[in-house]
């Protein structure tokens, strides 16, 4: 956003008005300008659910995951562990009923843990909750009312992951460093 | 601008004394080799402790900060100070007179010796405990070498007192005094700590806690006992202290986080109880930029009140995040012999290999004797109370949560003239992930070398676009404000921020549009990244008053804004 600041450094030493006690900063001063009005909630964690196209017609469906902290007494709902608790909202748009169910699961990134959530309802939403470091959201086709078994047996028709999977950067390990990227458990 | 006044070698006497854990999480640090003063023996940069298995960037070795060392006590000889002792307890009535100095002191941390500041040579400072209602008259003292003031943290009194210089007082001079009335308005822990430098002096050891005692014999639970828990860091090396800035903070990035744990300013904190106790913590985190995790080895946790008030209904939890400055009211049953470790249990991230790592720093010990108590109060500890007063007080707020704000701010930052090493990993990083709280240090070099001469926090009103000191809110007295916080997660380095309004209280009434189910009166909230948090604060307390981010750092790099309310 500011990278063009880098540029100027301290050739733009015009002072900002400058906060009581801290020193001058050698900032350029923008004038001040209106910014729209916020909305509550934000986008920056909401995970995509993209169509493997594995089912015919579902690759015009839009699903999404939103994410939102568990309720917390402290603002930020962790475990004690340090993991984010988390609430998904998983919605779609566009996707056509089936006679299967589209289930829902949430899965560490190597699928070493997987949790069955339920059932997509007729509006193609359902609620659930992940606190894991990085995981996937993976949307199946299954037998209607089959009883979960520890994985799915259908086809997976969308999958998503935490936006912490983005993380996973590859310089420092991978190939500049000859380890294995699943040691660090993506 | 490089100050250089004290120019001996500061003289780290290593002790022998028990390390613990610590010097270990110590002799983990690199170990450049640097001595921290230069061959003219004037105090000088040396790289900050790292974690071993971090990797330094390419690009950054033999980088310095933009501006000059400064260590408090550099030069001195530690044995011609008074060596600080553990925290006292002043019993105050309304009314009452105190003297409170602040002073160079030498302190015991993780078997060595260092010079620091401490009010009245103790660590933490006195423990000021009145009733609720009561008045003490503070008479401080500066004996260490830098202007200072003291800031009431959280307490509703008059804005003469609040401590903030350029605002509501002069700053304290070396040598000179001031006369603080402190008001104990609301039943709670608070705190006190500087409003200049809190990077350096608030670091270096001032701060101590404020209680406001009920009036109501019932307020709180019966409990076995009361203890107080001030979390805290330290940032050391094998060459003692690592310096701060001169002209203005490093670490203004991230915050500086510290290396050495401290608990009630010592590295091995040990609380001795009988089995079954029930035990009511007021914890408070004095640290500079680091949000803990606080777990008790896996005993459940009540929660109870936080900054000034109690919450709606009493919670249990198996931790508690607590941010920069906030205050939380716990209490944790010991029903089995043995040892408890107090820790900080976190997810570390490590974004050059673009992994989280578990994480857990030793706080303390509590150790549960065999003996059971003689006043078991288990029937009462497994009760969660629901708190009436409290929601009949909020009652009156509740037409508002809905509301249309009146005020609207964005957390962002700029970014000036960095090396180009630390800009572009910024740029990489830039729309892949950043957490909703950075609980570590997660690039230590690159924050170490941004300081307040490069980075610019910013408070942004979305209505005028005026930023920081240039937001003139205005308010009158009675009036209920509602204000939305969004911390813009699209800048080149995202980051929480700790929110303090001084002299008011307010509710956080919902996170990201998610109403809050139990509401508590707070002055220090946490907003973590890409969250949008409601506000309601109650301007009952005339007076100009502050809102900023208590990380040190980031406040002492832009982030505040000023309010009045006649």
């Amino acid at each position: 956003m500011k990278v063009a600041l880098r540029l100027a450094g301290l050739a733009l030493a015009a002072t900002c008005a400058a906060p009581a006690l801290a020193s001058p900063v050698p900032f350029l001063c923008a004038a001040p300008a209106a910014l729209p009005a916020l909305e509550p909630g934000t986008p920056y964690y909401d995970i995509e659910l993209v169509p493997t196209g594995r089912v015919p017609g579902t690759r015009r469906a839009a699903g999404l995951a939103r994410v939102n902290s568990t309720g917390s007494p402290f603002g930020v709902a962790v475990t004690s562990s340090g993991r984010y608790s988390v609430d998904l909202a998983v919605s779609f748009r566009g996707l056509v009923p089936r006679a299967r169910d589209f289930a829902v699961w949430v899965a560490t990134a190597d699928l070493s843990e997987i949790h069955y959530i339920g059932v997509l309802d007729e509006a193609g939403n359902l609620k659930a909750e992940a606190s894991w470091n990085k995981f996937l959201v993976i949307v199946t086709l299954e037998a209607n009312g089959a009883e979960p078994g520890e994985s799915w047996d259908g086809p997976i028709v969308f999958r998503g992951m935490s936006r912490s999977g983005r993380m996973h950067t590859m310089a420092g390990h991978g190939p500049f460093q000859a380890e294995a990227c699943a040691k660090y458990g993506y | 601008m490089r100050r250089a006044t004290l120019v001996v070698a500061l003289g780290v006497l290593v002790l022998t004394s028990a390390a613990g854990a610590q010097q270990e999480q110590m002799q983990m640090a690199h170990d450049h080799g640097a001595m921290e003063m230069d061959a003219n023996g004037e105090l000088s940069w040396r790289m900050p402790p790292m974690d071993p298995n971090m990797p330094m960037m390419p690009g950054l070795m033999g980088a310095l900060p933009a501006v000059g060392p400064i260590l408090p006590g550099f030069g001195l000889d530690p044995m011609d100070y008074p060596e600080a002792r553990p925290r006292e307890v002043m019993d105050l009535v309304d009314g009452q007179e105190i003297t409170l100095t602040a002073s160079v002191v030498r302190r015991m941390i993780a078997g060595r010796q260092y010079l620091v500041f401490a009010y009245n040579q103790q660590y933490p400072g006195p423990l000021l405990r009145a009733p609720t209602g009561a008045t003490v008259v503070v008479n401080f003292e500066n004996e260490i070498d830098q202007a200072t003031t003291v800031h009431w943290h959280g307490l509703r009194l008059d804005n003469r007192f609040d401590g903030v210089p350029g605002v509501t007082q002069a700053p304290v001079l070396p040598g000179e005094s001031f006369r603080y009335e402190v008001l104990f308005a609301d039943t709670g822990v608070y705190w006190y700590h500087p409003h200049m430098r809190e990077d350096i002096q608030q670091d270096l050891g001032l701060y101590g806690n404020l209680l406001a005692v009920p009036t109501q014999p019932d307020y709180y639970a019966e409990v076995n006992r009361e203890e107080f828990l001030i979390l805290d860091d330290m940032l050391i090396d094998d060459a003692g202290i690592v310096p701060y800035g001169d002209a203005a903070p490093t670490h203004t990035l991230m915050g500086r986080f510290g290396n050495v744990m401290l608990t009630n300013g010592a590295t091995d904190y040990r609380l001795d109880v009988d089995r079954g106790e029930v035990v009511r913590f007021y914890v408070t985190n004095v640290a500079n930029a680091r949000t803990f995790n606080v777990t008790f080895g896996g005993a459940p946790i009540k929660v109870v009140a936080s900054d000034l008030s109690k919450y709606e209904h009493e919670v249990w939890v198996d931790s508690v995040p607590i941010a920069p400055a906030e205050r939380y009211v716990i209490e944790v049953r010991f029903d089995e012999s043995g040892t408890v470790p107090i820790e900080n249990t976190i997810q570390a991230i490590d974004h050059f290999r673009g992994e989280f790592y578990p994480h857990v720093d030793h706080l303390g010990n509590v150790s549960v004797a065999d003996s059971m108590t003689d006043r078991d109060l288990a029937d009462g500890f497994a009760t969660l109370r629901s708190n009436l007063d409290v929601a009949a007080d909020v009652d009156s707020y509740r037409a508002h949560f809905d509301r249309a704000p009146d005020h609207e701010i964005e957390l962002t930052l700029e970014i000036g003239d960095l090396p180009l090493p630390i800009i572009q990993s910024m740029e990489f990083e830039k729309g892949l992930y950043v957490p909703p709280v950075e609980w570590n240090d997660t690039m230590p070099m690159m924050n170490w070398l941004s300081t307040g001469e490069e980075v610019r926090w910013i408070l942004r009103d979305r209505a005028s676009g005026r930023e920081n000191m240039d937001i003139r809110w205005e308010f009158k007295k009675g009036d209920i404000v509602k204000l939305r916080v969004f911390n813009n997660p699209e800048t080149l380095h995202p980051m929480h921020h700790p929110i303090h309004v001084h002299g008011q209280r307010y509710l956080v009434t919902s996170v990201d549009g998610v109403p809050n189910s139990n509401l508590v009166w707070k002055d220090t909230a946490i907003v973590p990244v890409a969250s949008t948090v409601d506000m309601l604060i109650e301007m009952t307390n005339p007076g100009e008053w502050m809102v900023h981010c208590h990380i040190a750092e980031h406040l002492h790099s832009g982030m505040m804004l000023s309010f009045s309310v006649e």
